[in-house]
């Protein structure tokens, strides 16, 4: 045990003896076996409580949602396993916005707001994790990502004062995460490329934003798991994963597409992504990257085409098909066929099966490697050849692992926005690992040189100066923030 | 086996969380989106799936060893299999296999319970998991049933421990005797010489004791020469089907639960169901019937090279896919009257009755809050009965609904047959 029976007794009579553990048996199944103790809060006043004490006691502290991400943790920190602050508190359909503690996830949050004809953006990690953390997804074209989306939010800070911000901090309402009332969305959520909270701190309660969803208020599936499907794709739905000669054709349609306002998911997937998506097993997964990759003419993407009524389907229809000849698309057959168009409908709409795109092939233990770029979609989307073909190389050489798949990104916003990213992981081969991590470097380097976006994977010192002197008031920001140094802020795959 | 062979396994843990969820694609709303009771009511990631894969790695690895801690959490896992399930929805690798080696590996380090080790002892004296009260075949008395160890019978009918033992039960056994004869199957029972399956013993990491159940077992059955077992309780058909094929035991027996038999002999037109039932009832899947109840898939082969988690040939992964789900259904669906509302956790992803993995012996308290977290559940249905297919979910259910005042009948399938026959 790190932390001294006094001290444990201190956040024990907090949250309760059930509710503590500091016990090594446990750590494990966190991140590491450096945690004084996990804490189980069940409420604002609880956090604020414990954040109180550590910065009494200058203790650090840190939190988790669902806690996918994985890091190293500081000797004897709290951490604050939000587990029981899990409840929906409120659907406004009116102003179309829900309000949710740490420990509902997305799939919970979409299956109750399916029902009532609405829909949320969910981060392509997969419903299973928190709702509130800010990031992107497959559905972003339509509900925008980052932290567009978090509206209203009551916040602990590190030093343990609790902030209402946005619409929050001058009503009781939560629709607005810009005011009336005081906005720090961007010092909250959006500082960093690296970081889901670059504050830290404890997200207590979030408003997200909602939109309208016009399809069943559930889907009503067929089979057993692993095999769930529809028994037909509803009507005024239609899927279809399009590839195209190039990149610059690629992105023409993606803005094309974007400018028209036809289409609910746009989401570029790598023909190896796609397959994890409709392939139950990795040997069938296998084979259906190498189908695929026969029949693809270069990089591309599927759609999900949503309309409210028989009239709008046949007009976002012909819209679709005139932008795919003018660009030079070519649609799948695979996915032409109903029952495999129906299984990217239900994973790209309930982002179920993000495991499997991620991890189902990856090596065991494998950490993930690999690149990210967010932002403006024509810029994000400048890097990715170059990058694409040095990883393409080091494949070659050995020196990679070949996934299939090469990169994947996709548009925001209607594709004026968007992300590109590339995994990469290791071969056998015992340079591999030195390898990518030196192509990471490059790939970033070559990101910042050429003012593509302020990359992950460099030191603040190094980007910084190149936005904005971002490094000097990044340090402000924490000494004003986080005064006492408590909270510790976790990496992210996030971009 | 020990757990250093799954190893591959416990290393491919992602901690993505979706061992705590049903398959996303099921959930529903923020309620009834939980799949493992021990998570749900214990909290600290430890408790879930793949916190224990976690701890087993950490265990491989020499950086963690037994502890007062680590057995709590060990043997506070009703082994119910869902969070294999989820997982398995989206991964390939196992999940239920090694949390059940490392039940076996704790009981063969000596880090037992108490409890469990009381329960042990009383098998191994007298062949049964629950206190022997009165013979094992009282509850035929009466019935002039055959004695399948003396007289030639197509089918042999294991009754089971709870069954037999707990006189509350007995109504299942007559029940079932009298569908059977309704039928006209050439059936028998062991009576006082039948033994325990074993399966509850294996649950609770008692490999050996399981295994020696499982020859008991088999030897009876060779010298009765029946080909058939049908068993009343979930956990009997998953140790004579699953258990013992593992143990390369099971040979060509065919094991049927009642519910599958019952099911069979309907659309054989042997048994015809005519009385109203009025009722709205729920259906429960018992693990050991669901999930847990497909076949054995055996495997021999090599992992393949590179560093990828993949095998020569390929592994066929039990993800709950094949359980007993629809024989109970189209049983329950048709008895003249009666409404089937289904739950929102169903089939393969079904919450667990609470009673499994010797959690109704080793910490009845949680045994019991699994429990009523299901009555809730079927009572949201508006359901006036919940229906099952074992006496272990029979039993710790009523005990649920009694400790929470409700009023929601409990029935075994049988029952509801016996009425409608
Ligand atoms: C394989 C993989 C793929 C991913 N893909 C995507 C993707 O496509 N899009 C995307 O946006 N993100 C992606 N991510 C990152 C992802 O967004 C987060 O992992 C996910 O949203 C985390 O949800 P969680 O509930 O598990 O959060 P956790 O892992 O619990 O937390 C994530 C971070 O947020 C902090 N945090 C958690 N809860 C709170 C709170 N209540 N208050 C303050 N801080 C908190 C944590 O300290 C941590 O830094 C990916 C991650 C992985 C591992």
């Amino acid at each position: 045990m790190f932390l001294s029976p006094e001290v444990y007794k201190k956040f024990e009579d907090i949250v309760g003896e059930e509710n503590i553990c500091g016990d090594l048996a446990i750590m494990p199944s966190y991140h590491s076996g450096q945690i004084g103790a996990v804490v189980l809060p069940k409420d604002t006043e609880q956090v604020q409580a414990i954040v109180k004490l550590c910065n009494r006691l200058n203790i650090q502290f840190t939190v988790m949602s669902t806690g996918f991400i994985r890091a190293a943790m500081p000797q004897g920190c709290i951490y604050l396993d939000m587990r029981r602050m899990n409840k929906i508190i409120e659907i406004n359909e009116k102003d179309m916005y829900a309000v949710v503690e740490p420990y509902v996830t997305s799939a919970e949050l979409q299956a109750e707001l399916m029902k009532r004809g609405l829909n949320c953006s969910i981060k392509g990690s997969g419903a299973q994790c928190t709702a509130i953390i800010r990031g992107h997804g497959h559905m972003d074209l339509s509900t925008g990502g980052d932290d567009r989306n978090q509206l209203g939010m009551e916040w602990v800070t590190p030093a343990g004062d609790v902030l209402k911000l946005g619409a929050l901090g001058s009503t009781h309402e939560w629709f607005c995460g810009d005011g009336p009332g005081p906005s720090l969305r961007g010092v909250i959520s959006g500082r960093g490329s690296g970081d889901a909270l670059a504050e830290g701190g404890v997200i207590t309660k979030a408003a997200m934003k909602l939109y309208h969803w016009p399809g069943p208020a559930a889907f009503e599936l067929e089979g057993q798991s692993p095999n769930y499907n529809l028994k037909e794709i509803p009507p005024n739905f239609m899927v279809r994963y399009y590839s195209f000669p190039s990149v610059p054709q690629m992105y023409e349609a993606e803005l094309k597409i974007g400018e028209s306002e036809i289409m609910f998911a746009l989401m570029g997937f790598n023909v190896a992504m796609l397959s994890a998506n409709i392939s139950p097993n990795m040997e069938m997964e296998l084979e259906v990257i190498e189908k695929l990759n026969k029949e693809v003419q270069g990089p591309g993407f599927y759609v999900i085409v949503a309309a409210n009524s028989p009239e709008e389907f046949e007009y976002d229809q012909k819209v679709l098909d005139k932008i795919i000849s003018d660009t030079g698309g070519k649609s799948l057959a695979m996915v032409e066929d109903p029952k495999v168009g129906a299984l990217v409908l239900i994973h790209g709409v309930r982002i179920s099966v993000s495991i499997r795109e991620t991890f189902r092939l990856r090596p065991v233990g494998g950490k993930a490697y690999g690149f990210q770029i967010m932002g403006q979609r024509d810029v994000n989307i400048k890097w990715i050849d170059e990058a694409a073909n040095r990883k393409k190389e080091l494949i070659k050489k050995g020196l990679g692992a070949d996934d299939g798949g090469v990169y994947f990104g996709w548009s925001v916003e209607n594709s004026h926005l968007g992300k590109t990213e590339i995994f990469f992981d290791p071969s056998p081969h015992p340079e591999s690992l030195d390898a990518i991590i030196d192509w990471q470097q490059t790939t970033a380097r070559k990101a910042l040189e050429d003012h593509l976006n302020p990359p992950t994977h460099l030191p603040l010192s190094v980007v910084g100066p190149e936005v904005s002197n971002y490094h000097i008031w990044s340090k402000k920001l924490d000494e004003a923030f986080n005064p006492n140094g408590t909270t510790v802020v976790l990496p992210s795959l996030m971009g | 086996m020990s757990i250093k062979d799954y190893r591959g396994d416990v290393e491919k843990c992602c901690r993505c969380s979706c061992c705590k969820f049903i398959p996303l694609q099921k959930v529903k709303g923020s309620k009834y989106s939980y799949a493992c009771p021990s998570i749900a009511k214990y909290n600290f990631n430890a408790y879930s799936g793949g916190g224990r894969l976690l701890s087993m790695y950490s265990m491989l690895k020499g950086e963690m060893d037994y502890s007062e801690k680590l057995k709590e959490i060990t043997y506070n896992c009703n082994m119910c299999g869902a969070c294999g399930v989820s997982c398995n929805y989206a991964m390939d690798m196992q999940v239920n296999e090694p949390i059940s080696e490392f039940r076996v590996e704790s009981v063969k380090d000596g880090q037992t319970h108490p409890a469990l080790e009381k329960v042990i002892e009383g098998l191994r004296k007298t062949n049964s998991m629950v206190p022997v009260k009165g013979k094992r075949g009282d509850w035929a008395a009466g019935l002039n049933l055959k004695n399948a160890a003396q007289e030639q019978v197509d089918v042999l009918f294991h009754v089971g421990c709870k069954t037999s033992f707990d006189p509350k039960m007995h109504k299942l056994a007559q029940a079932t005797a009298k569908i059977l004869q309704k039928a006209g199957v050439n059936f028998g029972i062991a009576g006082d010489v039948e033994v325990c399956c074993g399966g509850r013993a294996y649950q609770m990491g008692y490999e050996e004791d399981a295994r020696s159940q499982a020859k008991k077992n088999m030897a009876l059955i060779k010298k009765a020469g029946v080909k058939t077992v049908v068993t009343g309780c979930a956990d009997g058909y998953q140790a004579f089907k699953v258990l013992y094929d593992k143990f390369g035991v099971k040979g060509d027996l065919e094991v049927l639960h009642i519910s599958e038999y019952i099911d069979m002999l309907m659309k054989e037109g042997k048994l015809k169901l005519t009385q109203k039932v009025n009722m709205t009832v729920t259906y429960h899947d018992p693990c050991n019937l669901g999930r847990k109840g497909e076949s054995y898939k055996h495997w021999k082969g090599v992992r393949k090279p590179g560093n990828r988690f993949m095998f020569d040939p390929p592994k066929d992964y039990r993800r709950g896919e094949h359980g007993v789900y629809q024989p109970p259904r189209d049983v329950l669906a048709s008895i003249p009257g009666l409404t089937l509302s289904e739950m929102t956790r169903i089939k393969e992803y079904a919450w667990c009755c609470g009673s499994g993995g010797g959690v109704s012996e080793s910490n009845p308290e949680f045994a019991m809050w699994t429990g009523k977290e299901r009555i809730e559940e079927a009572l949201s249905t508006g359901a006036e009965a919940i229906v099952t297919t074992c006496p272990w979910c029979e039993k710790n259910f009523k005990e649920a609904i009694m400790a929470s005042g409700s009023k929601l009948k409990v029935y075994d399938i049988v029952e509801l047959v016996e009425k409608a026959i």
